[in-house]
């Protein structure tokens, strides 16, 4: 799911890839609204609410705004570098597998925090929103660049989009037996799907273990980190195993 | 000549990253430094409107009803005496005095949500649309008799105003 890189992915890897984190994507955007007012997952429409505040003379919403979308801007940033500088020094897995560890202790911080030191006031709101914004980021920056572009799970605005068009494609009957397309198709909607049902599980979650749920999503990537290390030591053992059959 | 443009090339991109880098301290720096609308909203307001906004006609503006008032606000009896007082305890200062439990205001969001809170479940939520040293306009969406927002735009009590009235 992160090891392989680019055209060497599969669908199969780009579908378990985009489902698992649009699934947390999707739990990350519901709480954050809940919890903070905030969405986290997308920053279209506080480019919107950027213009609108500064048209306002808002000066400090200005900067909580700017703030926001430098902290997503910043994770994608630091999320490709990983990516594009660790591959040659720790090869490709680990380098893929950095970004969802700082995901990881980016949303970790927020559920400790709100957990046992948050006195809902307003400076540690902006901050706790703008490390989700930046654990949101770093996501969308990684699904985005090893599969090469394909993947994008943060927002759906795109993705709605390229669902129309394949839509309108597949009144055809040529492009309904395109695999390319009818992939990218099966593609999208595994991801709009899975975004969706995260909300609804967030949402259901949050009504009875609250703040908690922070740590289910974090538990999401650790199974997305951790995946191929798991499937790699299957293959290893039972190589190992039909190796050790062999020798006797 | 492409050396040229090389260097060209090279000064945009770190004109470009340190510009980044200084928008980047530059909103922290505001959000650290300037008085947000957590601190603005502290003091005592006095009510100046309270205005319908009918969600199916949004021309249409009626200068709502004491009665329906209240109904909208049941829940909120602090809100039924023309004067809003944010403590800096971040408590009403109506509900100590004579409702025995405590309501708790909070700011959410970009600053932009007002929410109040009695014994940590939350009874109401207002959209701070507007807030300075001198007034505070919200809106709150409701759903009673008719759809709508109404408008509630409050102007700050001064210290010299609130001495006077002691008086």
């Amino acid at each position: 799911m992160l090891r392989k890189y680019s055209n060497h992915r599969t669908n199969s890897d780009n579908i378990k890839l985009g489902s698992l984190t649009a699934f947390s994507a999707g739990m990350v955007n519901v709480i954050s609204v809940i919890v903070f007012f905030s969405f986290t997952s997308n920053v279209t429409g506080y480019y919107a609410i950027l213009a609108q505040e500064i048209s306002k003379s808002n000066w400090y919403q200005v900067a909580v705004v700017l703030f926001w979308i430098l902290l997503f801007f910043s994770g994608g940033v630091i999320s490709n570098l990983i990516i594009i500088h660790g591959k040659g020094k720790w090869g490709g897995y680990i380098s893929h597998a950095i970004p969802v560890f700082l995901e990881f202790v980016s949303i970790l911080f927020v559920g400790v925090y709100l957990q046992f030191f948050y006195k809902d006031t307003l400076q540690e709101t902006e901050f706790l929103v703008g490390a989700l914004l930046f654990a949101m980021g770093l996501q969308n920056s990684l699904t985005a660049s090893i599969s090469n572009f394909a993947v994008k799970t943060t927002h759906l605005t795109g993705l709605t989009t390229d669902l129309g068009i394949l839509v309108s494609m597949f009144t055809k009957k040529s492009n309904r037996q395109n695999r390319n397309l009818v992939d990218r198709f099966n593609l999208l909607l595994s991801i709009l799907i899975s975004y969706v049902f995260g909300g609804i599980v967030s949402g259901v979650f949050y009504n009875h273990f609250q703040n908690h749920t922070f740590y289910l999503v974090c538990f999401i990537l650790l199974v997305i980190a951790f995946y191929d290390y798991y499937k790699f030591s299957k293959v290893k053992k039972i190589y190992e195993k039909r190796h050790h059959d062999l020798l006797l | 000549m492409r050396h040229t443009k090389y260097l060209h090339r090279g000064n945009l991109i770190r004109i470009t990253y340190a510009l980044i880098i200084g928008l980047l301290m530059l909103s922290l720096f505001t959000l650290i430094s300037s008085k947000s609308p957590e601190l603005l909203i502290q003091g005592t307001w006095r009510e100046k409107e309270w205005n319908i906004e009918k969600g199916n006609d949004t021309a249409t503006t009626n200068v709502i009803a004491s009665g329906l008032r209240e109904e909208i606000l049941k829940d909120l009896e602090l809100l039924h005496y023309g004067i809003w007082d944010f403590n800096d305890n971040r408590l009403t200062t109506y509900d100590m005095k004579q409702a025995g439990t405590s309501v708790e205001w909070l700011i959410k969001g970009r600053g932009h949500i007002l929410e109040l809170r009695r014994e940590g479940k939350r009874i109401e939520t207002f959209l701070i649309q507007q807030i300075d040293e001198n007034t505070l306009e919200l809106h709150l969406n409701f759903d009673l008799q008719v759809k709508g927002i109404m408008k509630i735009v409050l102007e700050r009590v001064t210290q010299t105003e609130k001495y006077a009235k002691k008086i």
